[in-house]
């Protein structure tokens, strides 16, 4: 999972990929996405992550894209951000009366249900388990499933350097079958959910990429799946849910 | 050529039916199967099958875990378990989903806004360790290890957090049996021994059951239920209810008898003291194994008329005559008690009284009869810690000496006056905030309060009312993800099992064996603090290997390893799918072994053991046992042997040695708008953790509050209107539901609803948030169609204790009910720390050195008043 933490940047910057046979490097350029996005998401973010983040020219290139951090994300000092965010990502994403990203729990209503486990065979038919990052994490995470197609891509890109064209038809193929399957159904849903959920403007504006690029991403796989997940219902803000009850006195 | 038609098929068919039936059938269908195993209906895959035992509620039934692709997919009784015999419960079978459940902590929590506020940050069990143990090392560097509190709900750990505790140093263990069923342990302990009896229910012809439900709850709730319905089928037994309201087991009973709340006690006498006047009472038995003579019982009993019980309790004079002449004239005969006669200031009089009635008919101990518990125990692990050297007065106050199962309730009125100082404060399973009297208005107070609890750890799976308000949470794990050791007496067969994993820990929760392990090795890293070498488990299976290596008969079947693949031992039988109970080889049913104080003492045993006049066999400085007409007997486990009819430990304390019945006065003069608050348990809720339990909450979620139709005519209330319930602490707003199932002076409320820390089901967020939790497939979420939560009545009841046993009086909160007065919302709930202060004070009165205590006792006036005795420590545990 180290790899979330050391994103070149630049790739931010690229214009988003045509909607046609990919070239090596939109491969590479996607797998790319699939990892800063993972970063957000998998566990709270870590300061290498943050500052290659912060840095003018990949804000510069996330506005282009029409991603706009506020002063929230923008003026504390490292290890200010860092705190804040690992305190909203636990009330968000990893304690009671949150919605963890997991893909058992936002379709199935508790953790370890079906999608883990099929998720977790997926990963073990291209040869991959999931081990654990400062945290345990479960099969079916968020950051995990984007990780996983970055890591395809990743391999794509192998077998196009080498002129493997059954080993590139087959890992698109999986791509394909991994989308349709797991992200696809809940991801655009549960991104639209954290959009407005969201306290501090760095997961308001991660989650907006997030349903920004799944979009993109079906649309580039030639998918039509549909989102079960309900996040995209319209809900109040989760103001208040922290308030203690007070009895009495 | 053979050539079918309709009619000659039809024909045929009705001609040959007897060899139909005769031939041999090969094809079984699997759901008629008795239990232990289960096919997947769609892949037709046959699920792994591991035994374990139920934890949802503290029965502790033996269970299968059925489980496919690492799931867990069902729950069913372990047919192998001698109590069980292959059912669970309602509660039972929904258990799973305490591991599934979205709010589940499954990472080490820290606070991060102010207490309760609902800002955390995740944090790693190494961090989590060095905040904790820099906080117990202050407390042991400078200060007192009774400093460090642990106060647990329900403790199945077999040690665990005794060893934890006494590792520290600390004897400031605080458990939650005076919200249970103290005053009914302490009822009976002091008399015969144990603190439950075991009713043959199905092999009894009589039934007297005082306030017990044991067809929803009570101990012990699935096997009993089981047994009570075999009696009725099997042996036509009777069985008659006192209760304040129709529950399922009043509702299943030959007779249901309303009584007043509190007066079960004095019913229990005067059926007593008819039993006696017409000389029903089996003399022999009284005689020889109790401390009293029958002359001395009946004396004793002569002021308990039924004329002074009918006007105390309502039920007919008529009524206790027939009842008492049933009772002592068909044989075998039994009664069951539960929390009815024993949650009220004096329980421990009225759990006495009760069981004078199969003690003076004789019925101990015989089939169908009212029996002493069968247990079985098992080993600590050695080395083990000493016990801590300075008692703690939280966990034995001195105003309460007789109360050996603590008065936990009344804890946070005693840090707060400044009894004990507390700097660490542990919880396990235990969300007073929520269960205990005066809930948030009392332990929220406290907890919220950072001067009086500055540093507070939360030992749970899952958030709840006093979850949130802690400073660091625990990842603790739900049942099927632990390995703890467990016995119960719950049916005439004792029994060892075990609860294994039957998955592994979710995320990161740990069980508490091994996190506590990791936390004592952090604060004595080298040893040099004489800590660790009590801490040397291999892991979680170890510890419980260490547990069973040595039990004779289990050592050689295998120990640990037999456990594993049985969930119980010993087997005692296979489960009959004609009977549904456990038969011998033979094909009959099990027999019970009866009469164990009749048991007799070896001649080894005997060896050097003196017998005096009243045949006492003295050995060491202990009665050993009883002789009678030439036998050496065992007798029963108390002190000298005998039944305690008169408990001298209680005449010490200037409490009625013998025994009695005593009303609050704040019952004497209820005036006629005013009633008796009581709460009252479904059978598909436990007390706090089951209310966002899918299919638990769909089939329970809300609790109207009972009213009798005559008192709600009166007061111009119907079904569904709002209605607020006053007490002198505070009050609640909820919806009235009249029925003639109670007592007209009675309100009851169940509990388990009305949560606001616990569960988004139970909570209601789920709907309140419209989706946002998702769950898009998940047919039992997505169709949660109510909109009601409940009301929660326990902040409305003030914490008060009774003085022997220190049970909180559940039952004796004097209420008014009204139509809901302007301004009211359905769920207000309004209660006032100064108040619930006040009447803690009021019944501290009660205690041994309150005012109160002797105008309660004019009969024991040559009492030498408190300063005769001193604070000694009493059983119990
Ligand atoms: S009574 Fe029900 S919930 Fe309690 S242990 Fe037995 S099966 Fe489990």
């Amino acid at each position: 999972m180290s790899d979330l933490f050391t994103i070149p940047l630049e790739i931010v910057r690229q214009e988003a990929v045509a909607p046609a046979a990919c070239t090596a490097e939109e491969y590479a350029a996607r797998a790319h996405y699939y990892r800063l996005l993972a970063g957000a998401f998998i566990e709270e973010p870590g300061r290498d992550y943050l500052a290659a983040l912060r840095t003018p020219e990949s804000l510069e290139a996330l506005a282009e894209l029409g991603v706009t951090f506020d002063n929230d994300f923008i003026d504390p000092t490292p290890d200010e951000l860092q705190e804040t965010l690992a305190c909203e990502y636990t009330v968000l994403f990893a304690s009671s009366g949150g919605f963890p990203p997991v893909e058992s729990v936002r379709l199935k209503g508790g953790f370890q249900q079906d999608p883990c486990f099929a998720a977790r065979e997926f990963y073990a038919k291209e040869g991959f388990s999931v081990g654990a990052g400062r945290f345990q994490v479960f099969d079916d995470q968020l950051g995990v499933e984007l990780q996983f197609i970055a890591a395809l891509m990743d391999r794509i890109v192998i077998a196009m350097q080498r002129g493997d064209n059954q080993e590139q038809r087959r890992l698109e193929k999986s791509v394909k079958r991994f989308w349709a399957q797991h992200l696809g159904r809940w991801v655009r849903g549960y991104a639209a959910l954290v959009e407005r959920a969201a306290s501090h403007s760095f997961y308001r504006e991660t989650a907006m990429l997030l349903d920004a690029f799944a979009a993109f991403e079906l649309e580039l796989l030639g998918l039509d799946v549909t989102d079960e997940d309900q996040g995209r219902m319209e809900l109040p803000p989760l103001a208040g849910a922290d308030e203690p009850m007070r009895c009495g006195a | 050529m053979l050539k079918l038609t309709r009619r000659t098929f039809l024909k045929a068919s009705a001609g040959t039916t007897a060899a139909a039936v005769a031939a041999p059938s090969m094809l079984r269908a699997m759901e008629a199967d008795l239990g232990g195993r289960d096919i997947d209906p769609v892949s037709l895959i046959e699920r792994k099958s591991i035994p374990t035992n139920c934890h949802v509620c503290n029965i502790q039934d033996g269970a299968l875990a059925f489980v496919e692709n690492g799931r867990v997919v069902k729950l069913e009784g372990n047919p192998e378990h001698v109590s069980t015999r292959g059912r669970l419960c309602a509660k039972g079978n929904a258990g799973m989903w305490y591991s599934y459940d979205p709010d589940r902590i499954l990472y080490p929590l820290k606070r991060v806004g102010k207490r309760g506020e609902g800002k955390w940050k995740r944090i790693s069990w190494d961090e989590a360790y060095n905040e904790i143990a820099a906080r117990l090392d202050d407390v042991l560097t400078n200060g007192h290890p009774n400093e460090i509190m642990l106060k647990w709900g329900r403790n199945r750990t077999g040690g665990v957090l005794e060893r934890f505790m006494h590792t520290l140093g600390s004897a400031t263990i605080l458990n939650h049996t005076s919200v249970c069923e103290s005053s009914k342990k302490i009822g009976m302990e002091p008399t015969w021994g144990p603190d439950i009896e075991m009713p043959d229910f199905a092999n009894t012809k009589y039934v007297l059951n005082f306030g017990s439900n044991v067809l929803e709850a009570a101990y012990f709730h699935n096997p009993f239920s089981q047994r009570v319905t075999e009696g009725r089928v099997d042996s036509n037994m009777k069985i008659v209810t006192f209760d304040v309201r129709l529950s399922n087991t009043a509702g299943f009973s030959d007779e249901w008898i309303p009584v007043y709340p509190g007066t079960d006690g004095a019913v229990a006498l005067a059926l007593g003291h008819v039993i006696l006047r017409e000389n029903l009472q089996d003399s022999d038995f009284i005689e020889n194994w109790t401390n009293v003579s029958v002359q001395e019982l009946k004396d004793h009993y002569k002021q308990f008329t039924p004329e002074w019980a009918a006007k105390l309790s309502g039920v007919p004079v008529e009524t206790i005559e027939r009842i008492a002449r049933e009772f002592a004239t068909t044989k075998p005969a039994t009664t069951y008690t539960y929390r009815g006669p024993a949650k009220h200031m004096y329980g421990s009089y009225n759990e006495k009284a009760c069981m004078m009635l199969p003690i003076m008919t004789g019925n101990i101990e015989k089939r169908g009869g009212y029996c002493l518990p069968r247990g079985m125990g098992y080993d600590q692990p050695q080395p083990q810690p000493p016990k801590p050297a300075t008692p703690s007065y939280l966990a034995h106050p001195d105003e309460y000496p007789l109360a050996g199962h603590k008065v936990s309730h009344l804890v946070p009125f005693w840090i707060t006056e400044g009894k004990q100082k507390i700097k660490v404060y542990f919880s396990y399973q235990d969300n007073p905030v929520y269960t205990n009297p005066g809930a948030d208005a009392v332990w929220g107070e406290l907890f919220r309060n950072e001067e009086l609890i500055p540093f507070y750890v939360c030992l749970s799976p899952f958030m709840g009312e006093e979850a949130q308000l802690a400073d660091i949470i625990l990842p603790d794990v739900p049942y099927l993800e632990r390995w703890e050791p467990e016995s119960m007496p719950s049916s005439l067969w004792p029994w060892l099992a075990i609860r294994q994993p039957v998955i592994k820990p979710l995320g990161e929760g740990k069980e508490t064996r091994v996190y506590l392990q990791e936390l004592i090795h952090k604060l004595d890293p080298d040893g040099s603090r004489g800590m660790k070498k009590f801490w040397g488990f291999k892991s979680a299976e170890d510890y419980l290997r260490k547990q069973f290596e040595n039990i004779p008969g289990l050592k050689e079947a295998g120990g640990l390893d037999f456990l594993k693949k049985h969930g119980v031992w010993p087997i005692y039988g296979k489960l009959n799918p004609r009977t549904g109970k456990i038969s011998d080889k033979s094909g009959r049913e099990i027999a019970a072994e009866y009469g164990l104080y009749r048991k007799e003492l070896s001649a080894a045993d005997m060896a050097g053991a003196m017998v005096d006049g009243k045949g006492a066999i003295h050995k060491n400085g202990k009665v050993i046992g009883v002789q009678r007409k030439g036998r050496n007997y065992v007798g029963f486990p108390t002190h000298d042997r005998l039944i305690n009819v008169r408990v001298d430990q209680w005449a010490e304390y200037g409490f009625n040695p013998m025994p009695t019945f005593k009303r609050m006065p704040w019952h004497e003069n209820m005036k006629d708008d005013e009633m008796i608050l009581t709460t009252f348990k479904l059978n598909v809720h436990k007390q706090s953790r089951t209310a966002a339990v899918k299919w638990l909450a769909e089939i329970s979620h809300a609790n109207p509050a009972w009213l009798g139709t005559e008192t709600a005519a009166k007061l111009g209330i119907k079904t569904g209107d709002l209605i607020r319930i006053e007490s002198g602490v505070g009050h609640i707003v909820t919806k009235a539901l009249v029925t003639e199932g109670i007592h007209p002076k009675v309100i009851a409320v169940s509990t388990a609803h009305g949560h606001w820390g616990y569960g988004r089901l139970a909570q209601l967020k789920l709907k309140e948030a419209a989706g946002q939790y998702g769950a898009a497939d998940d047919p039992d979420l997505k169709n949660v169609w109510w909109d009601d939560k409940g009301v929660h009545p326990n902040h409305i009841i003030p914490a008060v204790a009774d003085p022997i046993g220190g049970s909180q009086g559940w039952y004796d909160t004097v209420v008014k009910v009204s139509k809901a007065q302007p301004g009211d919302k359905y769920g207000d709930m309004v209660a006032d720390w100064n108040k619930h202060v006040q009447w803690y004070k009021e019944g501290m009165r009660y205690t041994y050195v309150g005012d109160m205590h002797r105008k309660m006792h004019p009969e024991m006036a040559s009492w030498a008043g408190p300063d005769s005795v001193k604070h000694k420590a009493t059983g119990g545990h």
